[in-house]
């Protein structure tokens, strides 16, 4: 009997509340009576860097904004950018590993020589170039005046995801391919496109849910530190990135200001951490293949 | 020999492809390439001399073909924005940031291989599981994040470390040296020894299963020197490739920790210079972190054929 009683999971416990009550936090925000408005500026206008606990659950900023409804108005940002971002990573990254994975040869070559010069170089140099650049673009053509900071960021993040996601899909699309079911498949018959859409991309799904974890988590910290160098979403929409900056110069008098929005971040990498990880084990996934 | 030259091959080329798409990115939404590199603001004829001297009137694969030209000749132009020559700028910004690389590195080694080694030696002991956890909790630390606490609790409450970085050399006062440069490089040193003590405890768990520690064991080495000598030089295989993959995300993060601390490195630069579109000084520091990765890896990859002749002679039958 004891043998079958599972001792309960806390860290994936905690890690999966805190994301559902923080995305649903984020994306109700607007209706919430203690988060709306008073993102905006203080009430009454008394409000200004008051401590945590006070009046203001995790205390105000210099210009009397509440910093917990500021957080929940980051993490909507913030998550938005990095969901979009993880799913068209998504697509395009394992359209482009399972391609290299199957059909080898003349197309692994390149899409391996792709992701090893995208791997080679370091992911916030090339958010910064790129975003920087679309700036210019925007302002010198008229064609491209719709690109505004959201959209260059969730573009530049998506590209960031292409190139893990293609390499781990690409490996884990090689070794299923060798197994017996997709004999068996194509010993019925089955062509190529069969075989890769009903045999190997249902087994990919575990192996990829797990990256697209660990993924979120790392475009959350390439976000942060894009908005920390300044290149974050039109004024005053706040992400926990531009909060931390922000805020940085009060850290003296309103410690909370920077700290809370640190906390956020790192809790929420935490969770997608562990639940990433849990999954890859649940699986067994092989980190080499990274 | 043969598989060092193809391995200098495949490096060149990836350099030679990063370097062209820096190039092209760089002219993304550009009016006038000449203009940007003048310096914005300037008369007509400046802008004029300016494409006349980089060639930016030709074609993009002599501007390319020119730009590589004057490369290995160290040349790196102009910075009309910073009214200085690319080169006086490298040299004055590059030893900052090497200094922080160095000392990240070698916090993220210290802090990890005993670790490791305690941990894979008591394994599933009290430590290990401690370690497990708080390591897999500086994995989830965005540098921004650990840079605030350190820079809060260490710099603002303790008063230990100036939070504004100066960069002062190693040899003119060791001691400022120390101070100035161990926030910023901890910041990456603590990151580094999550990733670090992960995986050397995983790969000593693995070598401490094989036979050589067994026959060491038998013979009565002292568990220590076991350890230290035997077991780590093995696993060290792994951990040296590892210092060669971190090497893009350790770029990554000193950038943001240049800004944070104040540092005047070659990060901090680079940010500066995108702003302002100074491409010439973009596209020399975005060669310069390509080549510094680049050459990484080509020295882990000899370094191993070096050290185990299998790699060297699989290769060299293929």
């Amino acid at each position: 009997m004891s043998a079958i009683t599972k001792k309960r999971d806390w860290p994936t416990v905690l890690a999966a509340a805190w994301l559902i009550g923080l995305t649903i936090l984020a994306f109700t925000a607007d209706y919430l009576p203690f988060i709306r408005g008073y993102a905006e500026s203080s009430p009454e206008g008394i409000g200004f860097s008051k401590g945590p606990f006070t009046s203001f659950l995790l205390g105000s900023d210099q210009l009397g904004r509440d910093v917990f409804a500021r957080c929940i108005y980051g993490a909507q940002i913030s998550l938005r950018i990095a969901l979009f971002s993880i799913i068209i990573g998504t697509v395009v990254g394992g359209t482009l590993g399972m391609v290299a994975g199957f059909f080898g040869k003349a197309s692994d070559r390149a899409i391996s020589a792709f992701t090893d010069v995208m791997l080679a170089f370091p992911p916030i140099v090339i958010a910064i170039l790129v975003t920087g650049r679309f700036d210019a673009l925007r302002k010198n053509s008229e064609a491209f005046s719709w690109l505004s900071r959201t959209w260059s960021i969730t573009f530049v993040l998506s590209i960031l995801a292409i190139a893990p996601l293609a390499r781990i899909v690409r490996a884990q699309t090689l070794s299923i391919s060798q197994r017996e079911f997709v004999l068996a498949a194509r010993s019925l018959g089955a062509r190529n496109g069969r075989v890769l859409v009903r045999e190997i991309l249902p087994n990919l799904v575990p192996a990829m849910v797990s990256v697209i974890f660990t993924g979120v988590a790392v475009l959350l910290i390439a976000e942060g530190g894009l908005a920390f160098l300044g290149y974050s979403i039109e004024l005053p929409t706040p992400t926990w990135g531009r909060l931390i900056a922000e805020n940085r110069n009060f850290i003296r008098e309103a410690w909370w200001g920077t700290i809370m929005p640190c906390v956020m971040l790192f809790a929420t990498v935490l969770s997608f951490n562990v639940l990433g990880d849990r999954i890859a084990r649940r699986f067994d996934i092989r980190e080499a293949a990274l | 020999m043969r598989y060092a030259l193809q391995r200098l091959g495949q490096f060149i080329l990836v350099f030679l492809v990063v370097t062209f798409l820096v190039m092209v990115i760089t002219r993304i939404g550009s009016k006038d390439p000449a203009r940007d590199l003048a310096g914005g603001l300037v008369a007509q004829e400046q802008v004029d001399e300016v494409r006349e001297l980089y060639r930016l009137d030709e074609p993009f694969v002599v501007q390319y073909g020119n730009w590589i030209k004057n490369l290995v000749t160290l040349d790196f132009g102009y910075s009309y924005a910073q009214n200085q020559s690319v080169n006086d700028m490298m040299k004055q910004r590059l030893l900052p940031s090497f200094f922080i690389g160095i000392w990240a590195i070698f916090i993220g080694l210290l802090l990890a291989v005993p670790t490791a080694i305690y941990s894979a030696y008591r394994r599933d002991g009290a430590f290990d599981k401690t370690m497990s956890t708080t390591s897999f909790a500086f994995l989830s630390m965005p540098p921004i994040v650990i840079a605030v606490l350190l820079s809060f609790f260490i710099g603002v409450k303790l008063r230990w470390f100036p939070v504004d970085s100066n960069y002062v050399a190693l040899w003119d006062n060791p001691w400022q040296h120390f101070r100035n440069f161990i926030l910023p490089s901890f910041t990456l040193g603590l990151g580094l020894s999550a990733v670090w003590t992960r995986l050397l405890r995983a790969d000593l768990i693995n070598t401490l299963q094989s036979d050589f520690i067994m026959l060491a064991r038998a013979k009565g080495m002292s568990p220590r020197r076991i350890l230290w000598v035997h077991a780590l030089r093995a696993s060290a295989l792994s951990l040296i490739t590892s210092i060669a993959i971190q090497m893009g995300g350790l770029i990554g993060g000193a950038v943001v920790a240049e800004q944070f601390f104040a540092m005047p490195g070659i990060g901090d630069r680079l940010v500066f210079a995108i702003q302002q579109n100074d491409l010439l000084v973009v596209q020399a520091i975005t060669a310069l972190l390509a080549i510094v990765v680049v050459a990484v890896n080509l020295l882990v990859d000899l370094f191993y054929a070096v050290i185990d002749p299998r790699i060297r002679h699989a290769r060299a039958i293929k």
